[in-house]
């Protein structure tokens, strides 16, 4: 018996040895592909999380691509999971939460369940929902788009309002707010454009409501939520304190020139906002306004976002997953320096003890922004945006002008019904 | 001059002011936005400003200039140069011999004009990558190069080429090749160099499927980097409309210089 023992030792010793040769080479050749928008934001964001991990982890070479768009990478991804064809995909990807659905509906396979490996209690709920297919979590949870009121304090001031006058308030309170300022100062509530639907999707999501059932039909008609969000927006519209805007760069131009009072957009707009200089300490922000009268309503809303994909077909998808658990789900001092360097709000809640969080900004008058929003983010209520939100959007758009007029709200309901039941088929 | 065409006057100048004012208005704002903040062209500031240095530094530090541009130009120039080859002798084969289904066939071409470019995408991006020419040039260059439309172009300016200099040429001993060669093409300069703008301009700008072929930073077109700066939560502007200046230099050059071409080509042409 013992005869083959010496051989048997050899053989083991020898395998060990090819393994770990063979194990090693693999490390050292590990690359990480990642493919994200927006250079200054998530690029910035990501360089410093590849520099951190790289600290400890020099074997593995994570690349960071930039220079595509957010439609670009939509298009790409896309064409090539529709044409069965991987090469050239990266292992990690960006996508905003409320396309996320299609891709995990129309792509089974695709993406790895990170749920799986990385503990999903540490984030933000509803930012999990949005990646959540089949009972599996899919992403790695990356910025919030916390939303609060974002508001010129020198122009509540001359009306006679104090930052406390806009706490815990609903919609029709802040109209008459917004009606007293326009009287008294002349300027503006918001600048409101009509071939968009924002505002609606924030309102709608405060009171934790979309467009759709748990089982993804459509709910629009009976929707209280969305029907209390038209009927806020088209009192807003008809208290004559809105500004007119068309597009992106217009509606931005609208409070940051001083024209109108503020916006309430998610916190990646403080970015937008400090862009002008001049005007620090003359801003504030506030809870977001309630819904009146609607069960479930909150003053915590999101909009936009976006969490990191990793792709099953990708090569280095494993020190992915090891390279996103271990700072993006591990790393504190990291939220704080693309806090302070990005202004980006990460979701992974253990952040929100670290030293930036606590700081105040004197932009906005001495604020505690970041406590706020990072408080608030976690109290967002969590929705499924499911795989037309595109088409129900343009559906409601379409509406947008009739109920800024004073139109009927059922009406344009039903109509965006129709319309959407039409484009989902 | 009677009083109706003097009443007449004012009005079109009225009327052609407003076209040239729309028109040029996009490039003025481009070029003015080009020596602006950020945060000036967003509150609608209509003037030349003072940032002109900043953004072109600002775009030099962002982008990798002269690659993206090398990139396009390899690519508009090579991918002109084929598709104006092979197209116009389609175009002229066309339009010189005679066959049985001649006239079907390009019907059922131009019927192919009608399919739109994202519904031939998919199949297209399979031919391509199982050919591993993903992520090259070739692959951004080879689709384009029979243009249905510039065959149709040649075709139909071929019609306006005298069958009696082909007629006279093949008299004189000159082979088929060398009659497209030595007379047709010198004959169509003014064609060329009108197809050649549209071409140029085609490649240069093409956006969808270079976007599609093309992976890597270090392969990108200029249309495709400078595009993807706008998708930011907070956009540079001033940066980016630098960077729009400059991706329309070469099709202005190429324009401006053609059309002189392209004029004298008709003044010299055949009468």
């Amino acid at each position: 018996m013992n005869r083959f023992a010496p051989w048997r030792r050899a053989l083991g010793i020898a395998v060990a040895g090819i393994s770990m040769i063979t194990a090693s080479a693999a490390l050292a050749a590990t690359t990480v592909n990642v493919w994200c928008w927006d250079t200054n934001f998530n690029g910035a964001a990501m360089r410093e999380a590849a520099a951190r991990y790289n600290r400890d982890h020099p074997d593995v070479t994570i690349n960071i691509d930039v220079s595509m768009s957010q439609d670009d990478i939509r298009q790409k991804l896309q064409t090539q999971l529709l044409a069965n064809n991987t090469q050239g995909l990266p292992d990690i990807v960006l996508i905003q939460d409320d396309v996320a659905q299609k891709y995990l509906q129309s792509f089974p396979g695709a993406f790895v369940p990170l749920g799986d490996s990385i503990d999903m209690s540490q984030f933000a709920q509803y930012k999990v929902a949005a990646a959540t297919h089949d009972g599996k979590a899919y992403s790695l949870p990356f910025d919030s788009g916390v939303t609060g009121l974002f508001y010129r304090t020198d122009y509540l001031d001359q009306a006679g309002y104090k930052a406390a006058d806009l706490q815990d308030i609903d919609w029709d309170k802040l109209i008459d707010i917004g009606k007293t300022v326009k009287a008294k100062t002349g300027h503006n509530l918001f600048g409101l454009d009509l071939n968009g639907d924002g505002l609606i999707r924030i309102m709608m999501q405060s009171a934790g409501a979309w467009y759709f059932n748990k089982d993804g039909s459509l709910n629009i008609v009976d929707n209280a939520p969305l029907k209390a969000a038209l009927t806020a927006y088209g009192k807003i519209w008809q208290a004559d304190i809105v500004k007119p805007v068309s597009g992106w760069t217009d509606f931005t131009g609208a409070f940051t020139s001083g024209d109108t009072v503020g916006t309430v957009d998610g916190a990646w707009m403080v970015g937008t906002i400090k862009s002008k200089p001049d005007q620090s300490g003359k801003w504030g922000v506030a809870p977001t306004p309630k819904l009146a009268g609607v069960d479930g309503a909150t003053h915590y809303s999101n909009e936009g976002g976006s969490s990191w994909y990793v792709l099953s077909s990708g090569p280095g998808k494993d020190a992915a997953i090891d390279f996103l658990k271990t700072i993006w789900a591990g790393d504190k001092d990291f939220y704080q320096k693309i806090l302070v360097g990005q202004g980006a709000v990460g979701t992974w809640l253990a952040a929100r003890d670290g030293e930036a969080y606590k700081s105040s900004d004197e932009f906005f008058g001495g604020q505690p922004v970041w406590a706020n929003f990072s408080d608030w983010l976690a109290k967002i209520p969590g929705v499924d945006y499911g795989t037309f939100t595109a088409e129900v959007d343009a559906a409601v758009v379409a509406q947008l002008p009739a109920i800024a007029k004073g139109g009927s709200v059922d009406d344009a309901l039903k109509a965006i019904n129709d319309q959407a039941q039409q484009q989902m088929q | 001059m009677n009083a109706l065409a003097l009443a007449r006057r004012p009005l079109v100048y009225v009327l052609l002011s407003v076209a040239a004012f729309v028109s040029v208005f996009p490039f003025y704002w481009m070029v003015v936005g080009a020596t602006n903040k950020s945060a000036d062209i967003v509150t609608g500031k209509p003037s030349l400003g003072d940032s002109l240095f900043a953004n072109a530094a600002t775009f030099f530090a962002t982008v990798d200039v002269a690659r993206i541009f090398w990139n396009s130009a390899l690519i508009a120039v090579v991918g002109s140069l084929l598709t104006l080859a092979v197209s116009s002798l389609a175009g002229y084969g066309f339009e010189m011999f005679r066959s049985r289904f001649r006239e079907r066939l390009f019907a059922l071409m131009l019927l192919l004009l009608s399919i739109p470019f994202a519904a031939l995408m998919v199949p297209l991006f399979v031919m391509i990558s199982q050919a591993h020419l993903t992520n090259t040039y070739a692959a951004v260059i080879l689709p384009g190069i029979a243009s249905i439309f510039i065959i149709f172009y040649f075709r139909q300016a071929t019609k306006a080429f005298p069958a009696e200099l082909r007629d006279a040429a093949r008299v004189d001993g000159l082979k088929e090749w060398q009659i497209f060669l030595y007379i047709y093409l010198p004959v169509m300069r003014s064609t060329y160099a009108a197809a050649t703008i549209i071409v140029f301009m085609a490649n240069w700008n093409n956006y969808l499927w270079p976007l599609i072929v093309l992976n890597t930073a270090d392969m990108k077109t200029a249309t495709l980097i400078i595009s993807a700066l706008t998708s930011a939560y907070t956009p540079d502007y001033g940066m980016i409309l630098f960077g729009t200046v400059l991706a329309t230099l070469p099709t202005l050059i190429i324009f401006f210089l053609l059309q002189r071409q392209f004029v004298e080509g008709l003044l010299g042409s055949v009468k």
